[in-house]
């Protein structure tokens, strides 16, 4: 393959980084198992890159990929194997947020803006959620609130941002 | 979609499900597409906040701006040692409200007096993270949340965030819109996280919370619990009741409670002096009330086991020629009880009763051995207005109550107070006054002008 399909490569995963991370992330709830998944999802699309039609839709190309890498890493997992169910589930999953459309430069640069307009003590939730990587049991107790008000909390800023967000974009 | 797949999405999403409940939740979303597409609405902001990694705490730290994405790359590399210093500013404009400017805004003051506040008092003001202490009148505080609380006076109340505050004492009546769902308060001994509704919450200093729901449903959950008790309209809770008791001598020296002198040719007794006394009771107590810090007053003909009624004994032994007693002033400090809502009460009525039993036992009085009230010895009435006028203590005088100090034979002379109007609802307010045991409010005192002696 030539230095200007590896640049074509590139180029488009840059560009579509954000869909295809929080593709993976909507079905992996363990945050090292999506990065592994993602990893390994980037080099199946590189092997099969050759097969890949220019002119056609790479985030659902990547996406296909991607949860074939999911299905194949849960039911190769050694501790927990995924059960008929968990497949089911995935697959199920994976379809509705299919129809949700694509994360693209719009809704990214709408969430960016939404972000921004955040009281500071919703950002510090977001922060320790998203970044710090903090489980909800672990914000509850820096913030002294009990689990149930802690979760509703993060629930409710996300509800907020996503009518931000429509609001940015229509 | 209902409270309960609500919830339980969010536990989904967050990753709180486990074993077969993890099961269960993932054969309804296999089962059934209107709870899947819910789900996956929840999901799609997560997953999206989720794959941000770096970018995240760039964005939300910097101000709007247009930069190129060149700038951002660079920037991410270092992001990782950056954070911890981003991290403490935020905490920094935070904690001292004044990052984007506060978390709510103090939308309505009618008749307002505050004491002691470390915010901004007036109408339109912006409130960061502090302590409001309404002593006089009715604020309503809107949160950037949308949610709306309205203090009754008194009431000492800290803004935490825009989904968060905490009620020292007090009451406060909470509307919270849908963009507010969640919404916390913290009370004495309780936590109340709203799930869209209005409802009330009063609390004294001394750990006693009352929650009822106006409209809609709460989860309250009682410190040291772990059980979450989900209330609806017309329910009510109350926390740590039997815990009310009088604060330790070494916490709250008793005596130190600074009166002031009193005023050229009148002289202040209070139940503190000499072998002063007071206390309450209620026909269902079992215990004594002899040594709380609030005497509690309520008369309602909906609940006749939760009548309370008052006495206070002054020792008059210092006043010298009773006969040149001139004037006399009854001084009662209003607190909160955290019992009751004075919404579900008209303007109450209280009277005060002569009493020639001063031998009552302070430390064992309870309902059944209270002191018979003689209808023909009611001295004097004072009327407490809900809320707007809640005032931070009542001064009580009548030709009645002069005549009776004057002639009474004992050095004690004992007066019972009782509340005459009853309430709409069950949950009507319990008043409260200090007594002598209050750390800090001034306790059942006499003012006593006598004619200069020759």
């Amino acid at each position: 393959m030539d230095d200007y399909r590896l640049e074509e490569y590139l180029s488009l995963c840059a560009q579509h980084e954000r869909a295809l991370h929080a593709y993976v992330h909507s079905l992996v709830n363990q945050k090292e198992d999506a990065a592994d998944i993602i990893q390994e999802t980037r080099v199946v699309m590189w092997k099969h890159f050759a097969s890949f039609e220019l002119d056609s839709h790479f985030p659902a190309w990547a996406k296909k990929i991607a949860l074939n890498q999911i299905l194949n890493y849960r039911r190769s997992r050694k501790n927990k194997p995924a059960t008929p169910l968990d497949i089911e589930f995935i697959e199920k999953v994976a379809e509705q947020m299919d129809r949700q459309g694509t994360v693209d430069d719009h809704r990214t640069e709408a969430l960016e803006i939404c972000l921004r307009k955040l009281p500071a003590t919703h950002r510090k939730m977001i922060l320790w959620r998203y970044y710090d990587d903090l489980e909800v049991d672990e914000i509850a107790e820096r913030t002294s609130r009990t689990i149930t008000a802690t979760y509703r909390f993060l629930s409710r800023i996300r509800h907020n941002l996503s009518v931000c967000i429509e609001k940015q974009i229509t | 979609m209902n409270q309960d797949d609500e919830t339980l999405i969010i536990q989904a999403v967050e990753g709180l499900l486990e074993g077969t409940n993890w099961e269960a939740f993932q054969q309804r979303v296999v089962a059934e597409p209107a709870f899947r597409q819910s789900y996956a609405e929840e999901l799609r902001l997560h997953s999206e906040l989720h794959s941000m990694g770096s970018d995240l705490p760039e964005t939300l730290t910097l101000p709007m701006e247009n930069r190129p994405r060149w700038m951002l790359a660079a920037f991410c590399s270092a992001a990782a040692a950056m954070v911890t210093v981003l991290l403490s500013w935020l905490f920094f404009q935070n904690n001292n409200g004044i990052g984007e400017g506060g978390v709510a805004t103090i939308t309505s003051a009618e008749g307002c007096r505050w004491a002691g506040s470390d915010l901004p008092t007036v109408e339109g003001a912006r409130l960061g993270i502090g302590h409001l202490n309404l002593i006089e009148g009715m604020a309503t505080l809107t949160f950037d949340s949308g949610a709306e609380i309205a203090m009754e006076a008194p009431a000492n109340l800290e803004v935490l965030d825009a989904m968060r505050c905490r009620l020292v004492k007090g009451s406060i009546v909470a509307d919270i819109p849908e963009s507010a769902h969640g919404f916390t308060v913290d009370a004495p001994n309780l936590e109340v996280v709203d799930l869209g509704t209005r409802f009330g919450i009063t609390a004294n200093q001394f750990g006693t919370a009352h929650v009822m729901v106006f409209e809609g449903e709460v989860e309250v959950q009682k410190s040291g619990e772990t059980k979450v008790h989900s209330l609806t309209t017309g329910k009510t809770l109350v926390s740590g009741f039997s815990q009310i008791q009088a604060p330790s001598e070494d916490e709250f020296p008793a005596a130190n409670t600074p009166l002031g002198p009193a005023p050229p040719g009148w002289q202040r007794i209070t139940t503190r002096d000499g072998e002063g006394k007071d206390s309450f009771v209620r026909k269902t107590h079992p215990k004594p009330q002899g040594n709380s810090p609030l005497m509690m007053v309520k008369e309602t003909e909906l609940s006749e086991l939760n009548r309370r009624k008052a006495i206070v004994s002054f020792d008059l032994s210092t006043i010298e020629n009773r006969a040149a007693i001139t004037d006399v002033e009854l001084r009662l400090d209003v607190e909160p009880s955290g019992l009751g809502f004075a919404s579900l009460i008209p303007d109450s009525r209280f009277a005060i009763y002569a009493c020639h039993q001063d031998d009552w036992p302070e430390a064992t009085l309870l309902w059944d051995s209270f002191p018979a009230i003689d209808p023909a010895t009611r001295l004097a009435s004072f009327d407490l207005r809900r809320g707007i006028s809640a005032s931070a203590s009542v001064k009580v005088s009548s030709p009645d109550l002069l005549a009776f100090i004057r002639e009474d034979k004992n050095h004690l002379s004992t007066l019972l107070v009782v509340r005459e109007t009853g309430e709409f609802d069950k949950q009507g307010l319990v008043h409260a006054f200090a007594t002598r045991e209050h750390p800090d409010a001034f306790p059942p005192t006499l003012m006593i002008r006598t004619t200069l002696q020759p």
